[in-house]
């Protein structure tokens, strides 16, 4: 089957070509479309105008990591030169933060300053997670008594003894006429607050 | 949709127009109704992108917007960029391929 223009085609011939030729528009008008739209909305990333501008973004974020020292000019490289995640790098304010959290807290259970990037390994000691950490009752005096809890810290932890204010299980508002001791029968003192 | 396009209608067909005008009018719109005018275009874009067509013609494009700076450019711009070198540089194979089905499909449907 040959394809050449010259030879006298049928009419069914010309009819096909001519269909052919149409799809073609057809073809080249979708790849000049899509082209267009690409041009216009800067997605090519070969265009000078764009690699300018990614040199810029590069140079921010470059900068804003080494603390606007010595990274002024660096070039490019496709717009990766952040360092890669979120952690040991830039955030969007552009600050950085290092990989050991620095802040100083208090621990809500010893009352202790402590490192933030130490704080969990503190804890773990520090509320006696099971094993190997210790509570400030020693092993030997728990052995007989707390045998089948897990830990020691059951001992330390306990809300309801009786010794307590009995306040805070009776009256859920927390009425306190004093604070006596002694256990209280009554509830009329439990005056209904619109309740 | 084609009024919106500034370019002068294909040259070649114009032969064609003289004698059978009705003709071509029919057979474009037996190819709408069976659905066969989507399926070879679908078999078109495949083939021109398997033979990388595509990419030569999108490297045109990006060339021509990169010179004339990618805000200036236009639909019409493109295709009358795209056009002469892209009728030239289809591969005969698909060519044949696509000729071949256009003309069974003109056999099926018209006995002429």
């Amino acid at each position: 089957m040959s394809s050449s223009k010259d030879a006298p085609l049928s009419p069914r011939s010309q009819l096909a070509l001519s269909c052919f030729e149409e799809l073609l528009d057809c073809a080249v008008a979708d790849v000049a479309s899509e082209c267009h739209r690409i041009a216009r909305l800067g997605l090519d990333r070969s265009v000078d105008a764009e690699e300018e501008e990614l040199r810029v973004w590069a140079a921010r974020a470059a900068a804003a990591a080494a603390a606007g020292g010595d990274h002024h000019h660096h070039p490019g490289g496709g717009g990766a030169a952040e360092e890669g995640g979120s952690k040991g790098g830039v955030d969007v304010f552009g600050q950085t933060h290092p990989a050991i959290a620095a802040d100083v807290v208090e621990c809500m259970n010893c009352g202790r300053p402590v490192v933030a990037g130490r704080f969990a390994p503190h804890l773990e000691k520090c509320m006696g997670k099971g094993r190997r950490a210790r509570t400030k009752i020693t092993r030997s005096s728990t052995a007989g008594r707390t045998r089948s809890s897990n830990g020691s810290a059951a001992t330390s932890y306990s809300p309801y003894t009786t010794t307590a204010n009995p306040n805070r299980g009776s009256i859920p508002n927390g009425v306190t006429d004093g604070g006596s001791g002694g256990a209280r029968g009554d509830y009329s003192n439990h005056a209904p607050e619109g309740c | 949709m084609r009024a919106s396009i500034n370019r002068p209608p294909t040259p070649s067909a114009e032969e064609d127009r003289d004698k059978e005008p009705s003709l071509r009018e029919i057979i474009n719109i037996k190819l709408v109704e069976s659905g066969e005018k989507e399926k070879l275009m679908e078999l078109l874009r495949e083939r021109l992108v398997e033979c990388s067509w595509k990419d030569e013609m999108k490297a045109l494009c990006r060339a021509y917007a990169r010179k004339k700076g990618r805000n200036n450019v236009t639909v019409d711009d493109l295709i009358h960029v795209i056009t002469p070198k892209g009728r030239a540089s289809v591969p005969d194979s698909v060519k044949a391929e696509l000729l071949q089905r256009i003309r069974s499909f003109l056999m099926s449907t018209t006995l002429r």
